[in-house]
């Protein structure tokens, strides 16, 4: 069964690579850097070479790329179903249809523009599971939280936001686990997952599903108790153990990451 | 019906970063009918092998017969085997998933295409076989459950399929005493009077020593001991190296024997110690209660 297999987006891979040492305030305003620079690039070429740049990231950071690439499997299915879509579906003033029956009208640039957002979606994913494969949730919480502390004045409560985040990213696993769990004694009673139409594996999933909100909000409950017991009451005034602080190292990955954005943006607009 | 495990080999993870081997080797026959005790420390494997008697585990290194068929064979119903070899499992949260009980034990027999007249037959039968009664239980919301009633509902609703073999996952784990001593109850009687294939998986020697006549004993993915209970517990010194936990009297009775008390350390229930104990007090001319 296995579905935590998948599972990468939460998970930590611990390492003593450059990337690791990294500051997370830097790693995370870089990364936006990186996925902001995304939805500008329109060409192939440039893609593949943001990809090339993302994989020797990854490298570097000691990333297994087949694991990266295995927590794209269970969105496989959606991201053909969007890409066809665009394929029908997507207009354009100067489109040459392809394929054309009823309602249907496959044309060029609906291909262009499917591959487009696969493609966005692609590199998307690769900057975050960079960012959150290279950096703890506890760094990944300070760095967050540092980053929105001057919202503060404003009436953010970034702390808190910065808790959200973390805790329902940290959930992330548990809940596969936990999904995993409920599928399984459900099939021991004689559901089958992986079989049927399309209707009745639909209903089989929500059936999963709905064992695992109660225990969601069970959890939060149980959370809530937890935190407030150890005292938690909010961001106001909280101290850290370690204080995050930028080393030279951040000062050369800025570098390299502004470097290549500034690369990219020549070649967007040289083509 | 019986189950039948050669040369099972089992990794998680394969081909991720995190790969782990969890079984090592497994060979194991369990005849029909007999009541058989997993134990281990936490981590040893038990709940993955049970969950091959099962299918839900398929094995790709070995082979899991039951009843004679390959689990690993695209031929077999595993659907069908499913509902043959009943698995409840420790947290009945996981299992439960109706609004009512009635609905939630009528889920397997529904399943098996039952007619509503058999099915409400077999709900009747199974609520009785654990100890709640029809009339008060039937239309109950599962979350008014406590968690001991919770997980008689459990069992029930594995029993409504009339399975041959039954599967208890550490079943007691986190029930209080009483709870803990009617589950018990009900596993013991179930055995007795519908003759199944009972595999209890637990972490309580004194559950498994007062209801098992064979134990298997796990360790770090592998299977160390494998034998009559009586046998295997008389082992305590290795049983103790695994880090188990001796049953209570067991270990009173080691102690005794340590300090030169003539009691026999093999396995008793707690009435025949009581009186080997007084026995053996009275042999030195100390008066209690019982002489």
């Amino acid at each position: 069964m296995e579905l935590t297999k998948n599972v990468t987006l939460g998970v930590y891979l611990p390492a003593e690579t450059v990337v690791h040492r990294l500051d997370p305030r830097n790693k995370i305003l870089l990364s936006l850097v990186l996925i902001t620079l995304i939805f500008f690039i329109d060409t192939y070429l440039v893609y593949a070479g943001f990809a090339v740049f993302m994989v020797a990231l990854q490298k570097i950071s000691r990333v297994p790329p087949g694991f990266v690439l295995r927590g794209l499997r269970p969105v496989f299915p959606l991201l053909a179903i969007i890409w066809v879509f665009q394929f029908f579906f997507y207009e354009a003033p100067d489109a040459v249809t392809l394929v054309s029956f009823w309602i249907f009208e496959g044309t060029d640039a609906g291909i262009h523009m499917g591959n487009l957002i696969i493609l966005r979606v692609l590199m998307l994913y690769l900057v975050i599971t960079t960012l959150t494969m290279t950096t703890s949730l506890v760094n990944l919480t300070h760095g967050m939280e540092a980053l929105l502390s001057p919202f503060r004045r404003l009436g953010l409560p970034s702390q808190e936001l910065a808790m959200i985040m973390v805790i329902a990213l940290r959930f992330v696993p548990t809940f596969a686990e936990e999904l995993e769990k409920i599928i399984k004694a459900q099939m021991a009673r004689g559901v089958a997952f992986d079989r049927g139409n399309f209707l009745r594996r639909a209903l089989s999933i929500f059936r999963a599903f709905l064992p695992l909100f109660v225990n969601a909000y069970k959890r939060g409950e149980e959370l809530i108790v937890a935190m407030e017991s150890r005292n938690y009451t909010g961001g106001a005034g909280r101290t850290k153990m370690k204080t995050l602080k930028m080393t030279r190292l951040d000062l050369l990955a800025i570098g390299v990451v502004l470097t290549f954005s500034v690369l990219v943006i020549l070649l967007i607009f040289l083509y | 019906m019986s189950i039948e495990v050669r040369e099972l080999n089992k990794s998680f993870g394969v081909g991720t970063p995190f790969e782990k081997q969890v079984l090592f080797n497994i060979n194991l026959q369990i005849e029909d009918g007999e009541f058989v005790g997993i134990i281990g420390p936490t981590r040893a494997g038990k709940t993955t092998l049970a969950q091959h008697f099962n299918a839900l585990y398929v094995p790709r290194a070995g082979k899991v017969l039951v009843d004679g068929k390959d689990t690993a064979d695209k031929h077999t119903d595993v659907s069908e085997l499913r509902l043959q070899v009943g698995y409840v499992f420790q947290n009945p949260e996981h299992q439960l998933f109706k609004e009512t009980v009635k609905d939630d034990v009528a889920f397997g027999p529904e399943k098996q295409g039952c007619s509503t007249q058999e099915t409400d037959r077999r709900v009747r039968e199974a609520l009785e076989l654990v100890g709640l009664d029809y009339q008060t239980f039937y239309q109950r919301d599962i979350f008014a459950l406590s968690g001991g009633q919770k997980r008689r509902v459990a069992i029930a609703g594995v029993l409504a399929c009339n399975p041959r073999v039954l599967i208890l996952d550490d079943v007691t784990a986190g029930l209080d005493p009483r709870g803990r001593d009617q589950i018990l109850e009900v596993v013991s009687r179930l055995h007795r009077e519908k003759k199944l294939t009972i595999v209890f998986i637990s972490h309580s020697m004194d559950e498994v020593a007062r209801l098992t006549s064979r134990t298997i004993v796990m360790d770090e993915g592998r299977l160390v001991m494998d034998g009559p209970t009586t046998e295997i517990f008389l082992r305590a010194d290795e049983l103790e190296a695994l880090g188990l936990e001796l049953p209570q009297v067991t270990r009173v009775l080691r102690m005794l024997h340590r300090e030169g008390f003539s009691v026999p350390l093999h396995l008793p229930t707690l009435e025949e110690a009581v009186e080997a104990i007084a026995g053996a007090l009275s042999s030195t001319g100390v008066r209690n209660r019982w002489n």
